[in-house]
C-alpha cells in the first residue's frame, strides 16, 4: 500500500514537473552578479577565464559542448566527419546562420576565424590547434580541416571558446592596423552569434547583454532562442554583498558563492543553490629538484612526497575547507575529465605508512619547508594552515608565505619555491590540456616542478597522435598511474561550481568547463 | 594680498612634489616582483608567451628607456593604455575618479554633520550623560572595521529594510547619490569619531581661554561668543585634521567600493596593482596625488583665513 502511494506520488510529482518544463516563459532580463569583471571580449586574444566563462553567449563555435561537458552537438556545423586516414576533417555549415547584425556566416567567415585562432602570433590558446596545418573550402556550405597529424582532441578543439566564428569583414572594418588593434576596437562592440549580443559596458559596474534576433536555435516552444530578452552582469567582488544582493532580490543569480555559505543558501526560501560539476581541481605542487636555493631538496624524494600525501588528511580538508562540498581527488585531473582513471582518493589518509616512508628516505626527524599561498585567499590558507598541522606529525615544519599573484607566478616560473597551492579547470573537454601543463615537461617543466618522467612524455606525444579511442585511453591510465605514483602534486579536493539563484530562474547552466550558458535560460514572470 | 601670494607659493611648490610622486611610483611599481604577463597570465604562463608579451607592451627596453618614453608621453597628455583592460587611461580616470570623490565628499560632509554639532553639545555639557553617550557611541563607530559597519549597514537599510540598494552605484546623479549615501555613511563613521573627539577637546580648550571670558564679561550674548569666538578657535586645529585624514578617507574607499561594489578609483588602484597594470597605477597616482595635494591646499587655505598668522 505505501509503496502504491509513493508510486501514485512519484507519478503526480513527474507529471507536475514534465508541465513545468512545457511552460517556458519568455521575457525579462535576468540580473547575474558576478565577482570580477571581464577585461577583453576577444577569443582568440583574451586570456583569462572572467572572458572565457562568459564568450559562448556572444560567439557561436561550429560544434558545442554537451551540458556534461564531455560530449559534441551541432553548433554553426551541423554535421561533420573525419577522414579515414585521420588526417582531415569536413564539416558542414548551417544553412541560413547570421551574424547578430543579420549579415550571413559565410565560408569565407569560417575559413578566417579558424586560421586567426591557429595563429601562433595570436595569443595564448592557438596550440589547441596546433595540429591544423589549413582549412579550406568544401562547395558553397563546407570546410575542410587538413591536419598535420592525426589529432583525437581536434573535434573538442572546435568547442572551445578561441574557435569562435567572428565577421571576417566586420573585424577587418575595424580601425587599426594590426589584429591586436583591430580586435580591441572589434570587442568593444562585438558581433558575433551567439544567442546574446553586448549592448553596453560600464568597466567595474555592469555589462548588459540583449537578446540576438539572429540566433540560429529554436527553444521548446519552437520559437528562437534565446527566452530572456537580456542579461544584465552586475559586477560585485565582496561575496557577502554578493549574497545579500540575491537575497534581497535585487539580481536573480550570483556566482562564486563562498563554500562557507552553500549549507546555508540551499536551506533558505525562495533561492536555488546550484552545485554545477566542475574540472576544478585543487592540489599543492612541489618542486621536485634536487637543489633549491642552493640547499638539498628534501621534495626531490618520491618517498618523502608520498610520505607528505599519506599524511594529508584530504577529507578533513575538505570538510574545514571546503565545508563538504569537494570530494577527494582520484587523479591529477579531475574525475569529469575525459578519459580520466581512478577510484577513490589516490592517497588514502595512512599516518603510520606516511612515517614508515619518511624513515625509509631518510628523514624520521623530518624537515622545514614553505608553500606560496594567495594572500587573502581563505581556500588556500584554510588548506595550508591545515597541512602545517598534518604535517608536523611526520616531523615537517611548514612556513606559510602569502604572496600577491604576480609574485606567486614570477617565483613559480624561476622555480623560486619549494611548494605552492595550485588549481586548474580545463577549457577543453580533452585531458590533453591539463596533461600538457601537469604532466608533459617540454611545455612548462610539468607546472614548473622540475619534475620529469620520460615515459610520461613518450605517452603524452603518441597519445596526441592516437586515433585509436580505446589506446588512447589505455595510454592515459598508464600516465595517470605514473603521475599519481611519482608526481611533483599532493591531490587536495575537487569542487563543484557554487551558484545561487532565485528559484523564479530555470535553465541557466555552468558546464564542467567553466561557460555560464544562458541561452536556454528562463524566468517565472510574476 | 598674503593670502594669494600664499596660494601661489603653494602651487609652485606642487610642482616639484609631483615630479618627485611620478619618479617614485614608476620605479616601485617596476619593484615589485612579477610582471602584466605573469599576473594575467597567472599559472599557465609559458615562458614564450611572456615574452612576447612583455615585447609587445615595450617592458623589454631598459628602464631608462622606459622611463623617457614615459616622461615624453606623459608631457603630451599621454597616459597610455591599460594593459589589462586595453582603454586609454585618461578615460578611465575619467570614469573612476569623479565617482570616488563624490564617495569622498559626500563622507566628508557626513563626517561634518555629524560630529560639528555633536561635539558642541558634548563639549558644552562635559562630563554628563549627553557628552557620555555621545563619545562612547563614536568611540564604537571608531572601532569597528569598515567592511564590518558597511556589511552591516547594508544588511539592515539594504536587504532587510529595502530603504537602500544593496550596492552598485546607479545611473544619473541623484540615483548615483542614494547608491552613495551607505557607503558614505561607513565611511563617514569613523573620520566623525576623530573629528568629533579633536572638536571636543578643543572646544574645552577654548572655554577656559580668558578671552573668552573677556568676551563674556564685555556682556555678548553665549550665542555671538561660541560662533564667532570658541568655534572659529577651535576649528583650526579641527580643519588641520580634517585635510590630513582626507588622504585616509581615500584609502578607506578601497575597501567600502569593494564592500559596496562602486565602480571607484579606489577598486581600480588594487586590481591594477595586483595586475601589474603599470600604466593604470601610475596615471592614477598621479592624479590622486593632485587631489590630496589640492586638498591640502585648500585647508591650508581655509586656516590661512581663520588665522591670518598663517599665510605669513
Amino acid at each position: 500500500m505505501r509503496n502504491l502511494v509513493t508510486a501514485a506520488l512519484t507519478a503526480a510529482l513527474l507529471a507536475g514537473s514534465a508541465s513545468a518544463a512545457l511552460s517556458v516563459e519568455r521575457g525579462g532580463v535576468l540580473h547575474y552578479g558576478r565577482y570580477a569583471d571581464s577585461l577583453f571580449l576577444d577569443p582568440v586574444l583574451n586570456d583569462a577565464n572572467v572572458d572565457i566563462w562568459i564568450l559562448s553567449n556572444l560567439y557561436d563555435t561550429l560544434i558545442l559542448p554537451t551540458d556534461d561537458g564531455k560530449g559534441l552537438e551541432p553548433g554553426l556545423a551541423t554535421e561533420w566527419t573525419v577522414a579515414d586516414d585521420g588526417l582531415s576533417v569536413d564539416l558542414t555549415l548551417r544553412k541560413g546562420a547570421m551574424f547578430s547584425d543579420g549579415s550571413p556566416i559565410t565560408v569565407d567567415d569560417v575559413i578566417w576565424s579558424l586560421k586567426r585562432a591557429a595563429n601562433p602570433d595570436n595569443g595564448i590558446w592557438n596550440f589547441l590547434l596546433g595540429s591544423v596545418e589549413d582549412v579550406v573550402a568544401k562547395g558553397d556550405d563546407g570546410i575542410t580541416i587538413k591536419l598535420k597529424h592525426t589529432d583525437p582532441a581536434i573535434l573538442p578543439a572546435l568547442t572551445v571558446f578561441n574557435t569562435a566564428i567572428m565577421p571576417k569583414k566586420q573585424f577587418e572594418a575595424a580601425e587599426g592596423d594590426t589584429d591586436a588593434e583591430k580586435a580591441k576596437a572589434f570587442a568593444e562592440h562585438p558581433v558575433g552569434s551567439g544567442p546574446f549580443v553586448l549592448k553596453s559596458w560600464q568597466r567595474g559596474s555592469t555589462m548588459t547583454l540583449v537578446k540576438n534576433e539572429h540566433y540560429w536555435d529554436k527553444g521548446e516552444d519552437g520559437k528562437p532562442l534565446p527566452y530572456l530578452d537580456g542579461i544584465e552582469f552586475d559586477l560585485l567582488p565582496d561575496d557577502a554583498t554578493r549574497i545579500l544582493k540575491l537575497q534581497s532580490g535585487e539580481i536573480d543569480g550570483a556566482e562564486l558563492i563562498p563554500y562557507a555559505r552553500v549549507e546555508e543558501l540551499k536551506n533558505a526560501e525562495g533561492i536555488d543553490m546550484e552545485l554545477f560539476p566542475s574540472t576544478r581541481v585543487a592540489n599543492v605542487i612541489m618542486n621536485v629538484r634536487p637543489q633549491v636555493d642552493g640547499k638539498d631538496n628534501p621534495l626531490s624524494n618520491e618517498k618523502v612526497r608520498q610520505g607528505m600525501n599519506y599524511a594529508a588528511n584530504k577529507q578533513a580538508i575538505i570538510q574545514i575547507v571546503t565545508h563538504g562540498v569537494g570530494t577527494p581527488m582520484s587523479s591529477y585531473m579531475s574525475s569529469a575529465t575525459p578519459l580520466h582513471t581512478g577510484e577513490g582518493a589516490v592517497y588514502p589518509y595512512d599516518l603510520e605508512k606516511a612515517k614508515a616512508l619518511m624513515k625509509e628516505a631518510g628523514y624520521e626527524d623530518g624537515f622545514s619547508t614553505s608553500i606560496l599561498i594567495l594572500a587573502g585567499s581563505q581556500d588556500e590558507i584554510g588548506s595550508a594552515t591545515a597541512l602545517q598541522q598534518m604535517w608536523a606529525q611526520i616531523g615537517i615544519k611548514l612556513e606559510l608565505q602569502q604572496v600577491d599573484n604576480a609574485t606567486r607566478t614570477q617565483k613559480y616560473r624561476d622555480g623560486e619555491f619549494t611548494m605552492r597551492a595550485g588549481a586548474w579547470t580545463d577549457d577543453i573537454a580533452d585531458p590533453n590540456e591539463i596533461t600538457s601543463y601537469y604532466v608533459y615537461s617540454p611545455n612548462i617543466d610539468a607546472v614548473h616542478s622540475g619534475w620529469k618522467s620520460e615515459k610520461a612524455d613518450a605517452l603524452f606525444e603518441a597519445s596526441q597522435k592516437e586515433v585509436d579511442q580505446k589506446k588512447r585511453a589505455e595510454q592515459y591510465a598508464e600516465i595517470q598511474k605514473i603521475y599519481n605514483a611519482t608526481g611533483p602534486i599532493i591531490p587536495l579536493y575537487e569542487t563543484p561550481y557554487p551558484v545561487a539563484l532565485r528559484d523564479k530562474v530555470h535553465g541557466f547552466l555552468q558546464i564542467p568547463l567553466g561557460n555560464n550558458v544562458f541561452r536556454a535560460a528562463w524566468m517565472d514572470k510574476q | 594680498m598674503a593670502l594669494l601670494s600664499f596660494i601661489a607659493r603653494r602651487l609652485l611648490q606642487l610642482i616639484p612634489t609631483l615630479a618627485f610622486i611620478l619618479v617614485v611610483i614608476f620605479v616601485l611599481v617596476r619593484l615589485l616582483p612579477g610582471d602584466p604577463a605573469s599576473a594575467i597570465l597567472g599559472d599557465r604562463a609559458r615562458d614564450a608567451d611572456v615574452v612576447r608579451i612583455n615585447a609587445e607592451l615595450g617592458l623589454d627596453q631598459p628602464l631608462p628607456v622606459q622611463f623617457l618614453v614615459f616622461v615624453k608621453n606623459i608631457a603630451t597628455g599621454d597616459f597610455g593604455n591599460s594593459i589589462h583592460l586595453k582603454v586609454s587611461v585618461a578615460s578611465l580616470i575619467a570614469d573612476r575618479l569623479p565617482v570616488t570623490l563624490m564617495l569622498t565628499i559626500m563622507a566628508a560632509l557626513i563626517a561634518l554633520v555629524l560630529s560639528v554639532p555633536l561635539a558642541f553639545v558634548a563639549a558644552t555639557r562635559r562630563g554628563r550623560l549627553a557628552d557620555n553617550a555621545i563619545r562612547g557611541s563614536f568611540q564604537v563607530g571608531l572601532s569597528m572595521p569598515v567592511f564590518y559597519v558597511g556589511l552591516i549597514l547594508l544588511t539592515v537599510f539594504g536587504a532587510q529594510l529595502h530603504w537602500f540598494p544593496v550596492g552598485g552605484f546607479g545611473n544619473g546623479f541623484f540615483d548615483q547619490l542614494y547608491h552613495l549615501f551607505l557607503p558614505a555613511l561607513t565611511l563617514a563613521l569613523s573620520l566623525a569619531a576623530i573629528l568629533m573627539r579633536n572638536l571636543r577637546a578643543a572646544i574645552i580648550g577654548v572655554v577656559d581661554a580668558e578671552y573668552v571670558d573677556f568676551a563674556r564679561a564685555k556682556g555678548l550674548r553665549s550665542r555671538v561668543i561660541m560662533t564667532r569666538h570658541v568655534l572659529r578657535n577651535a576649528l583650526i586645529s579641527t580643519i588641520n585634521l580634517f585635510g590630513l585624514q582626507v588622504g585616509t578617507l581615500l584609502g578607506g574607499a578601497v575597501i567600502t567600493e569593494t564592500v559596496f561594489a562602486i565602480p571607484g578609483a579606489g577598486r581600480l588602484m588594487i586590481e591594477s596593482i595586483y595586475g601589474r597594470d603599470y600604466p593604470v597605477v601610475q596615471g592614477l597616482t598621479l592624479a590622486l596625488a593632485v587631489v590630496v595635494s589640492l586638498t591640502f591646499l585648500l585647508t591650508d587655505i581655509l586656516q590661512a583665513w581663520l588665522d591670518p598668522r598663517v599665510a605669513q
